[in-house]
C-alpha cells in the first residue's frame, strides 16, 4: 500500500506477494476484493488488540486509555495495515465506505459504555460515539499522510482526553488521560 | 474593445468546461470521465479545451480548486454572519449541508475528485484545516483557553467530514440536515460543556427557507462566478512559461538539475516527470544526476528548499525596507508576486506541485506557510483591545493559507504572468483584520 490504492495494480500485488497471477484470482475476484479483505483483516486485528488491552483493566476510563494505547501501538507498528484500513478507505469507492463505517461501528461499544458513568447518559447525542471514533481515525489518518507514523503514540493523552470529556467532563477526563495506561508486555 | 469580448468569452468557455466536467464526473466517476465527453457536453471543441487546461487531470484539479475557493468564501461568510461562536459554527454547518443538498452534482464531484490522487486530497485537507480552525475558535469562550488540546478541533472536523462523506457516497443527501444537531452538539461539548451541547440537540434540524429549494436545480440556477477581470494591458502579457533567468540557471550541475526538474515538471507535472526528462532539460548525464540525488523525490525537495529560501529572502528584504507595518506587508506580498510571476516554472513547482509530491514536501509546504506567519503577527502590536479580540490564534495562518490558495489558483489557471495584479486584493484581504476595511483599502490602492 505504499503507492496508494488507486495506483496499485494486480501485477504489483502478485510481485510483492511472490505468487502467480492465477493464485491471486483463485483467492480474490478483483483488486477491490483483495483490498477489502486486507482491510477486514486489519480491522479485526486492531479490534482484537484493543479488546484484549481493555479487558485487562476494570474502570471504564482505564479501558479507554488502554484500548486507545493498544490501537496507537498497532498503527505505529503496522503502518501498512493502518494505511489500508484508514487512509485508503476514503478513496476506494462505495464498498470501502461501507467497510470504513463498519470499522467505526466496531469500536463504538467501547465508548458507549461511558454513558453509564455519565450523569446525562442517553440524553447525549446519538452519534456521539461515531464522532469520537471517526475523530480518532481522522487524526491518525492525517499523521499517516504527513509521514508521522512513528510519533503517533505520543497522541495518546490528547485522544484519551478527547474521548472521555463528553462523559466525564473536562477535569476528570484530563486526570484520567494523564495516567499511564496499563499495558501488557509486548 | 474586441480584446475585452474575447476575454469574456474565454472565461465563460472555461466555466462551461468546468461545469460540464463536474456533471459528467459526478455521474461517471474520475476513471470514466474523458475529455471527449466533457467537450461534447459543453458544446465546445478540443482546441477550446486545450486553451484552458493541460489535460484531464489539470481540468479536475482546477475545478476542485475553484470549488474549494467558493466553499471557503461561503463558509467564511456564514461564519461572520453571526455574532456568537456556537451560532457561527451552526451557520457554517447549515451552509455546508445546504449546498450539498442543493447541488447534487457538486456533491458527487467532491467525492469522485479524490480519485484524482494526492493533490486533490491535499487540497481537501487544507479546507479541512480551515474548518478545524473555526471549531478551535471555541476555546476563546473558555475561562482557560489552553485547557482543550488542539487535536480536538481537528478530530471533530474530520469526523464530521467522514459522516457527511458517507451519506453523499450513498446518495443519502436528504438525511444530511438530521446530522446538524448531532454534529453541533459534539462540537460545542469540549468548549462549552455538556449543558450547552444538549441545548444544541434541542435546536433541531430545521433548515432556513433558502435551503429548501427543489433538489433538481438546473445548471442555469447555479452560475459559476468567474469574476476574474484583468485590465487589458496585463492581458497582453503572454501566459505560460518563460525561460529561467540567468541568475537561476546555474553554473554548477546541482543547480542545473534543479532548474531542469522545474522545467520538466512545468511540462509533465510531477507524477509524469522522469529522471530522463530532468537530465535532458539539465543537459547532464544520468550518472551526474545520481551523484547529486538518490531519487526524483530528493531532487524535488532540494528544488523546493532552494526556491523557498530565495522567496523568503526577497520577502524578508522587502518587508525590512518599508517604513511602517502595513506598507511592509504590501512590499512583502509584492516581492512574492513579482518573484513568482517572473519564474513561472518555479512558481508551479512550489505552489502547485508541492502538494502532489508526497508527505515530505507537504510537510515542508506547511512549514513554509508557518514561516510567513510572523510577518502578520507583528501587526498585532499596538492594536486596540477590540481589534485584538476579533483576532483568533489562527488568524495569521488562515491569512497566509488563503493567500497561497489564491495564488496557486491563478497558477493552475495558467495566469502566472498576471500574478502581480492580485496585489491590491491580497493587501486589502490581509490588512483588514488589523486595520479595518477602510484603512486597509487605502493602503492597498495607493501607489
Amino acid at each position: 500500500m505504499e503507492k496508494g490504492y488507486r495506483a496499485v495494480t494486480v501485477a504489483d500485488i502478485v510481485r510483492r506477494a511472490g505468487i502467480a497471477r492465477n493464485t491471486f484470482y483463485e483467492n480474490f475476484s478483483s483488486k477491490e476484493d483483495c483490498f477489502l479483505a486486507a482491510s477486514e483483516f486489519a480491522v479485526k486485528e486492531a479490534l482484537r488488540r484493543v479488546v484484549d488491552a481493555a479487558s485487562k483493566v476494570d474502570s471504564w476510563p482505564a479501558r479507554v486509555n488502554s484500548g486507545l494505547s493498544a490501537f496507537l501501538h498497532y498503527v505505529a507498528s503496522e503502518p501498512a495495515l493502518a494505511r489500508t484500513c484508514i487512509v485508503e478507505a476514503l478513496s476506494a469507492g462505495p464498498a470501502a465506505v461501507d467497510r470504513y463505517e463498519r470499522s467505526i461501528q466496531a469500536f463504538v461499544p467501547l465508548f458507549r459504555m461511558g454513558r453509564k458513568v455519565s450523569p446525562h447518559g442517553e440524553e447525549l447525542p446519538g452519534t456521539l460515539e461515531e464522532t469520537i471514533v471517526g475523530g480518532v481515525f481522522w487524526i491518525i489518518y492525517q499523521r499517516i499522510i504527513m509521514g508521522q507514523t512513528e510519533q503517533i503514540e505520543e497522541l495518546l493523552p490528547e485522544l484519551v482526553e478527547f474521548s472521555l470529556t463528553p462523559y466525564l467532563g473536562a477535569e476528570a477526563a484530563k486526570r484520567a488521560a494523564a495516567e499511564q495506561p496499563q499495558t501488557t508486555s509486548g | 474593445m474586441l480584446e475585452t469580448e474575447t476575454r469574456t468569452s474565454a472565461s465563460s468557455e472555461r466555466a462551461q468546461l468546468i461545469e460540464a466536467l463536474i456533471e459528467i464526473a459526478a455521474e461517471r466517476g474520475y476513471m470514466d470521465t474523458s475529455i471527449e465527453l466533457v467537450i461534447a457536453h459543453a458544446g465546445l471543441d478540443r482546441p477550446a479545451f486545450d486553451r484552458h487546461f493541460r489535460g484531464k487531470y489539470d481540468c479536475f484539479l482546477s475545478a476542485w480548486q475553484e470549488m474549494n475557493e467558493e466553499c471557503m468564501a461561503s463558509l467564511m461568510h456564514a461564519y461572520n454572519s453571526q455574532q456568537y461562536w456556537p451560532d457561527r459554527l451552526r451557520a457554517v454547518a447549515i451552509e455546508v449541508v445546504g449546498s450539498l443538498c442543493n447541488d447534487p452534482s457538486r456533491a458527487g464531484f467532491a467525492v469522485e475528485v479524490l480519485a484524482a490522487g494526492d493533490a486533490a486530497r491535499a487540497r481537501r485537507d487544507m479546507t479541512m484545516r480551515v474548518i478545524a480552525s473555526l471549531i478551535d475558535a471555541g476555546r476563546k469562550e473558555m475561562d482557560d483557553p489552553e485547557s482543550v488540546p488542539h487535536t480536538t478541533a481537528e478530530a471533530l472536523a474530520g469526523s464530521a467530514y467522514g459522516q457527511v462523506y458517507a451519506k453523499v457516497v450513498r446518495g443519502d443527501t436528504d438525511e444530511l440536515p438530521k446530522l446538524i444537531p448531532q454534529l453541533m452538539s459534539a462540537a460545542v461539548m469540549p468548549y462549552l460543556g455538556v449543558e450547552a451541547a444538549l441545548e444544541e440537540l434541542d435546536r433541531g434540524s430545521k433548515m432556513p427557507d433558502r435551503y429548501r429549494r427543489p433538489v433538481a436545480a438546473t445548471p442555469a440556477d447555479t452560475p459559476v462566478e468567474n469574476g476574474e477581470e484583468y485590465p487589458p494591458e496585463l492581458a497582453r502579457l503572454p501566459p505560460g512559461r518563460h525561460g529561467l533567468p540567468r541568475e537561476f540557471v546555474a553554473h554548477n550541475q546541482r543547480e542545473r538539475l534543479i532548474a531542469g526538474l522545474a522545467e520538466a515538471i512545468a511540462e509533465n507535472g510531477y507524477a509524469g516527470t522522469t529522471i530522463a526528462h530532468i537530465t535532458r532539460h539539465a543537459a547532464v548525464s544520468r550518472r551526474t544526476f545520481y551523484e547529486h540525488f538518490a531519487s526524483k523525490d530528493e531532487c524535488f525537495v532540494a528544488a523546493y528548499d532552494t526556491v523557498m529560501t530565495e522567496l523568503r529572502e526577497r520577502v524578508g528584504q522587502a518587508f525590512e525596507e518599508a517604513d511602517d507595518w502595513p506598507h511592509a506587508v504590501k512590499a512583502g506580498i509584492g516581492a512574492m508576486l513579482r518573484f513568482l510571476a517572473a519564474e513561472p516554472n518555479l512558481a508551479r513547482l512550489c505552489m502547485v506541485e508541492a502538494l502532489v509530491a508526497g508527505p515530505v514536501v507537504v510537510e515542508r509546504y506547511d512549514s513554509a506557510i508557518q514561516s510567513f506567519v510572523p510577518y502578520f503577527q507583528t501587526g498585532r502590536e499596538g492594536r486596540s483591545p477590540e481589534v485584538l479580540a476579533r483576532l483568533s490564534a489562527t488568524t495569521e495562518e488562515a491569512l497566509v493559507g488563503g493567500m497561497m490558495s489564491l495564488i496557486s489558483r491563478r497558477i493552475i489557471a495558467g495566469k502566472t504572468a498576471e500574478l502581480e495584479s492580485l496585489l491590491p486584493d491580497l493587501v486589502e484581504f490581509t490588512l483588514t483584520p488589523y486595520l479595518g476595511s477602510d484603512e486597509a483599502a487605502k493602503v492597498a490602492r495607493e501607489d
